[in-house]
This record gives structure tokens, C-alpha cells and sequence, in this order.
């Protein structure tokens, strides 16, 4: 009888021991959803990284809306950290409690469709009208493989940020050339613990907007072949002109990670020039920024102003069991009206017809970035993207490190990017 | 042999394995769950390019993995660092161990204060004492130990700590030098405890000094022990990841990266799993042999 009774109380304990390691798929998505006077029919869970300020016109003014529309679809919206991001996603695809709809950085939509974790929209209905209403640049950025696997959402671009004190200790007004900055900035050089370059980084987000203007390409237009474009001569006087203007002092620190770094050193008047996106002014408006910095189009080099598509796409995944509803919701995400209320927050619409709406391109830091957005370039839409940056990163802070020649080292980089591509 | 005498003998195993089954049940059904099937699914991945989608075919690709692990420089320095980490942490954890332990152990006052003291460390969380260490050791002229170097005159522009490899490498030793010393006290103040009395007065009546005490009875007596320390600290020390991972993750151009932080980068954020699978059945490879010369090394030395 004892030992029934021992063996009893063992196997409920592991039966509790085992039953917590198994996920409980539901319990996901029930979320608030119990409310049982609203019949609901189905639900869907919405993954965002919007900013507090956004998130909050998101709840306000754009969930209502939905709801008056679709009364019938119950949207669990959740904000989700960006850090580990990425890993959380991975996690839950491979679980089986994957979001249905996210807004997703642009640059993940390749390497999640060719995981197959992406539905394809390319078919939806509806689809061939936004497509026709949408930017092209931030369109191409849900394409993989001949079909399209989201809708763009927002888009981004960095600018040239300047340092209103500074500029007037030297009397200078903004420089619009790469040559007037250099110049500038070494008028500056005398000031101690004051640089004019403030670069956030030799990752493939900071370096680039430097690189094309001066000249540099990183693959052809199809984005096929690195060889002869990230190690043209034009490419490698590019990186040269840049590590010069380091070995020079013109640049600060943060360009290899260290202290100030960019948002800090622009506060504390270490440097004249940082380039950053939109969230920079929503961010910080309430601290007075506008007042304290110029917001300028990307100095113009050799090459003209070239700055780099940031943004996010909203996406679908394939696992979702609601998908007539994810679409009617990111059909409604990309709505003129939804489009320009988040546009308010400063996020670029992806919809022409909202960022031509007054209510968002009269204020004067947005049309600048839209300005810059016509010639701003993306980054290489590739399912290694990863690898992709992290080899252009490595590359870049070895060229700023001195640990080899930038022909060298670009050449070497061209071998390693043209057998990523061409996988 | 006796063929009745075989039965009986399997019929009495079989008995006495049901009577004890009910007991030990649970932990074998929790070993096969959580570390039997594991091992061997890891081996299988290893051995796939696998993919995490549900339903996805993972196709079979043999040793590929392994060949791409040592094509790959950030493998030797990672290699290079783990390695690194358990010649520079393991001795100095033990020499710094078990002198404390010593010293408190013979200390007339304050035993008790010393000991938590020393120990509080041990008990934090790794992930809280590697942001504090990344605050300590923050570049520019605001980064703490900076401020105190540069005030002491000791250094004259500020350290890049976490921007060059060797800086960002001593950071994250000293972090677990420091974290790991209490543990060793503890462990060598309880040896301590079980040496007999009797040699030590035998020792003073011959005129042994302090030291020679120290370094004729006591370290003796406490080499099963140190042993024990060895091996925990060896596995511990190779299988570091969270001060790598918060600390430096890599930079600069990926030379800080130790096994661990590789394995992690390599499969959730390149989503190599193949790869990082291959490169826990090596760790684990190098560790058994490890420990195997460890101990060989041991019974060389009790000859």
C-alpha cells in the first residue's frame, strides 16, 4: 500500500514537472480576450517596436479606428523589446507560437521568407493597389525571390545633424559638401575634446552614407556582384579618404565604440556633425532639441548626398491561423489615414499619397528627411544580410584600425561578398 | 554454469530493479528528457543543416559543419580565448582561494564577516556583476576606472577597454577571477577544518616556520580537494559565456569571443544551427579529455 502510494505521488509530480515544459499554444492568444460580452470570432496577436510616444497614438487613435471596422477581430497588440528580438522570433516560430502580424525591420523580411516563416502577399487581394501607392525603395524591401512578403509600413533615413553651439563658436553656418565639413572641422580642431565627424560606427548602418557619398559602391545595381564595386578605385578612395580624415582626428571616437558616443557627444558639444533618423527629434523633442541642433541634408561628396533606407515593413506569418483577418489588418496599417495619424510621430509614411499629406510634410525636419529619402540608397536585400554586414563591419574597422591597406582589404572583402551572393 | 542458478539470478535483478524503480523513476525519466535526449539530438543536428521551421526538411550534410567550424578564424580565437581563460582564471581563483582561506581560517576575529565578505560575489548574478564591471570599465574620461587611473596619474589619455582585444579580454578575467575566489574559500576553508591538529603541533615541535606549515601540511592535505576545485573551475572556465557575451560579445572584429558566445552567435543570429551544434559536441570533446588528463595527472602525481 505504501509504496502505491509513493509511486502515486511520483508520478503526478512528474507528470506537473513534465506538463510545464510543454508550451501552452492557447494561452498565447487568449490574452485579454476573455471578455465574453464581445463575441469575438477570431484574434490576432500583433508583435511592434514602436517608441513609447508612438505606441501611444497607436492604441489611441489607430486600434479604435480597427475595431469600429472589424468588430468582429479581436488584435492583441504587444510591444516587444528590440534587443533579443530577433532570437525571441526564432524561438517562437520554431515553437509554434509565432505572432500572426508584425512590423518588422526591413532588413529581416528576406531572411524570414527564405526560412519559410513568411506568408507571401503578392496574391491577396488588394495587394496590386497598395503596391501601385506605396515608394519603391521601401516596397523592394518585402521582395525575395519574385514574390512579395509584406507590405512596407514606415520608412527612414539618416540625415546630417549639426551642432548649433559649435557651428556658432566658429561663425559657420551647416556645411551641404563633404569638402566644406573637412574644412570646418578642422577650424574646430583646436578645441579640446571637440571632433567634427561624429560617426556612429563602422557597421554596415553607419558606414555606408560616408562611403557613397565619397563615392563607394557596394554591389551592382541587382545586387548580384560585389567585385569590381566594393573595390573599384572609387570604392577604395572612398575607404582611404575616411581613414584619413580618422588618422587626422577629424573623426571622434565613437566610430570604433568608444566614448562620447553620438546622441552624448552632441549634447556635451564633443561634435559638430552626427547623422541620425527621425526618432532623433521625436525623441528628444520635449528636451527643446530642434533648438540646439541644424538639421541638414547629408553633406554632398564626390558622389552627391547618398544617405541609407532604414524602416519597417508589417508582415505575416505563415503559421497565423486567422490569415483573412492578418491581411484586412495590414491593409488597414497601410490606409491614408492610419498612415498619416502614425506619420504624426514622425515615422515616414510608406504611402505617397500620406507623405504628401500636409499634415505631414509641412513640418520642416520631415521634408527634410524626405528630401534625403530620394536619394538615400538600401541596404543589400539578401537573406545573409547578416553575414553581409557583419563581414562589411569587420572590414571596416580593420581599414580604420590600420590593419591593412583598404585596397587589400576590399579586395579581400569583395571575394568573401560575392560567395555570400552568389549562395 | 548453471543454468538454473543464471535464472534465478536474473529473476532476483528483475525483482530487485522493480522494488527500486518507483524511487528512481523520476530522476531517470528527467535524466533521458533533459540530458540524454538532448546529447543526442544535438549530435543529429550537428550532422544537418538543420532549420527550426516546423516541418522544414533538414538535410543530412555528414561532417560539413565540422570542415566549415575550421575554416573559420573566429573558431582559433575563440578557441584561443576559452583556453586563455582557464590558464589565467583557474590558478589564480586556487592561489588566491585558498591563502584567504587559510588566513581566515587562522584569523582571531571578524571569521565570520570575511567569509560573506568574500562570498557575496558568488551569489550574485552573473548578468548583474557583468553590467556593474561594464560600468566600471566604461571608455572616455567619464568611465570609472578611467577616472581613477587618469587621477592617480597612472594612465594619461583614457583606456578604450572593451575596443581592444587584450584590455577587453583582462576585463572579463579579473570579473571572473573575482567572482569565482569566494567559491574556492569556501571549499578550502571545509578541507581545512578536516586536517588533523596533531601534524601541526608535530610540525612546531620540530621548529617548522608558518610557511613551512603552510607549504608541507597543509597543501598536501588539501590536494583531493584542490582537485575537486580543478576540475569544477576547468569545466566552469571553459564553458564561460555570460561575461563574454555582455561585456564584449566579440568586439573588437570578433576576437574576445570564447566558445560559448561563439556557439550563441553563430545560431541565434546567424541561425546556423548545424554549425553552432557542431561546435558543442567538439566543447564537449575537448572537456572529457580535459578531464581525463586532469585525472591521469593526479594519479601520476599520488605514486
Amino acid at each position: 500500500m505504501k509504496r502505491i502510494v509513493t509511486l502515486l505521488v511520483m508520478m503526478t509530480l512528474l507528470a506537473s514537472t513534465l506538463a510545464g515544459c510543454k508550451g501552452d499554444e492557447g494561452a498565447e492568444k487568449t490574452g485579454n480576450a476573455t471578455d465574453s460580452t464581445k463575441a469575438k470570432s477570431e484574434s490576432l496577436l500583433f508583435w511592434h517596436t514602436y517608441s513609447d510616444a508612438e505606441e501611444q497614438v497607436f492604441l489611441e487613435q489607430v486600434m479604435p479606428q480597427f475595431e469600429e471596422l472589424y468588430p468582429n477581430v479581436d488584435v492583441e497588440v504587444v510591444r516587444m523589446p528590440y534587443d533579443g528580438l530577433k532570437q525571441q522570433l526564432i524561438t517562437s516560430i520554431a515553437g509554434g507560437v509565432a505572432p500572426d502580424v508584425m512590423r518588422m525591420d526591413i532588413i529581416w523580411v528576406p531572411e524570414f521568407a527564405n526560412m519559410g516563416a513568411l506568408e507571401k502577399v503578392s496574391d491577396k487581394n488588394g495587394f496590386e493597389a497598395i503596391k501601385n501607392n506605396v515608394f519603391e525603395g521601401p516596397l523592394n524591401t518585402t521582395f525575395y525571390q519574385g514574390e512579395y512578403y509584406g507590405l512596407p509600413l514606415n520608412t527612414n533615413t539618416k540625415i546630417a545633424i549639426y551642432n548649433k553651439q559649435l557651428l556658432d563658436s566658429i561663425s559657420a553656418e551647416a556645411p551641404t559638401t563633404f569638402d566644406e565639413l573637412i574644412d570646418l572641422s578642422r577650424q574646430l580642431k583646436g578645441q579640446d575634446d571637440v571632433w567634427g565627424i561624429g560617426l556612429s560606427g563602422t557597421h554596415a548602418w553607419g558606414m555606408p552614407p560616408y562611403f557613397w557619398s565619397l563615392g563607394g559602391r557596394i554591389t551592382n545595381d541587382d545586387y548580384s556582384k560585389a567585385s569590381g564595386f566594393i573595390n573599384s578605385p572609387e570604392s577604395v578612395s572612398a575607404l582611404e579618404t575616411i581613414v584619413a580624415l580618422n588618422d587626422e582626428g577629424l573623426i571622434g571616437p565613437c566610430i570604433l565604440g568608444e566614448e562620447p558616443g553620438t546622441w552624448g557627444g552632441m549634447e556635451a558639444n564633443n561634435y559638430l556633425m552626427i547623422d541620425d533618423g527621425p526618432w532623433y527629434f521625436s525623441m528628444q523633442r520635449e528636451a527643446g532639441i530642434e533648438d540646439l541642433v541644424v538639421p541638414e541634408l547629408f553633406p554632398a561628396g564626390s558622389a552627391g548626398s547618398h544617405s541609407i533606407i532604414g524602416g519597417e515593413d508589417v508582415v505575416m506569418f505563415s503559421s497565423s491561423k486567422a490569415k483573412d483577418a492578418a491581411w484586412n489588418f495590414m491593409s488597414f496599417l497601410l490606409s491614408e489615414e492610419t498612415q498619416v495619424t502614425m506619420g504624426g510621430t514622425g515615422l515616414i509614411p510608406a504611402l505617397k499619397s500620406a507623405a504628401n499629406n500636409e499634415a505631414f510634410s509641412n513640418d520642416p525636419i520631415n521634408s527634410i528627411y524626405v528630401k534625403q529619402l530620394e536619394t538615400a540608397y538600401p541596404r543589400t536585400p539578401h537573406y545573409k544580410w547578416e553575414k553581409i554586414s557583419e563581414e562589411f563591419q569587420l572590414t571596416f574597422e580593420m581599414a580604420i584600425r590600420k590593419e591593412g591597406e583598404p585596397q587589400v582589404l576590399l579586395d579581400e572583402l569583395a571575394v568573401r561578398l560575392d560567395s555570400i551572393l552568389s549562395e | 554454469m548453471d543454468t538454473n542458478l543464471l535464472q534465478n539470478r536474473i529473476k532476483k535483478g528483475i525483482k530487485e530493479w522493480l522494488e527500486v524503480l518507483p524511487y528512481i523513476a523520476i530522476g531517470l525519466i528527467l535524466v533521458f528528457v533533459f540530458v540524454f535526449y538532448p546529447l543526442f539530438k544535438n549530435f543529429y543536428i550537428s550532422v544537418t543543416e538543420y532549420t527550426i521551421i516546423p516541418g522544414a526538411e533538414s538535410p543530412f550534410v555528414g561532417i560539413e559543419n565540422y570542415k566549415q567550424i575550421f575554416n573559420d578564424d573566429k573558431f582559433y580565437y575563440a578557441f584561443r580565448n576559452s583556453v586563455l581563460m582557464v590558464l589565467v582564471t583557474v590558478p589564480t581563483q586556487i592561489i588566491f582561494g585558498v591563502v584567504l582561506a587559510y588566513i581566515i581560517d587562522n584569523a582571531r576575529k571578524g571569521k565570520t564577516f570575511f567569509k560573506t565578505a568574500y562570498y557575496i560575489p558568488v551569489i550574485t548574478s552573473w548578468i548583474v556583476v557583468s553590467y556593474i564591471f561594464k560600468y566600471i570599465f566604461a571608455g572616455g574620461k567619464g568611465g570609472f576606472m578611467n577616472y581613477i587611473l587618469m587621477n592617480l596619474h597612472i594612465i594619461s589619455e583614457p583606456i578604450g577597454w572593451f575596443q581592444n582585444t587584450w584590455t577587453a579580454l583582462a576585463v572579463t578575467w579579473i570579473l571572473s577571477i573575482w567572482k569565482g575566489i569566494g567559491w574556492c574559500m569556501i571549499i578550502y576553508i571545509a578541507g581545512l577544518q578536516g586536517i588533523p591538529k596533531m601534524l601541526y603541533e608535530s610540525a612546531a615541535l620540530d621548529g617548522a616556520s608558518e610557511y613551512q606549515k603552510f607549504r608541507f601540511i597543509t597543501i598536501p592535505q588539501l590536494a583531493p580537494i584542490t582537485f575537486f576545485i580543478l576540475i569544477n573551475l576547468t569545466i566552469g572556465a571553459f564553458n564561460s559565456f555570460i561575461q563574454t557575451y555582455i561585456l564584449t560579445n566579440g568586439a573588437p572584429m570578433n576576437t574576445t569571443h570564447v566558445m560559448m558566445s561563439l556557439m550563441y552567435a553563430r545560431a541565434f543570429q546567424n541561425f546556423e544551427f548545424g554549425i553552432a551544434s557542431a561546435m558543442g559536441v567538439l566543447q564537449g570533446a575537448v572537456i572529457l579529455c580535459i578531464i581525463i588528463f586532469q585525472k591521469w595527472v593526479i594519479k601520476k602525481s599520488e605514486r
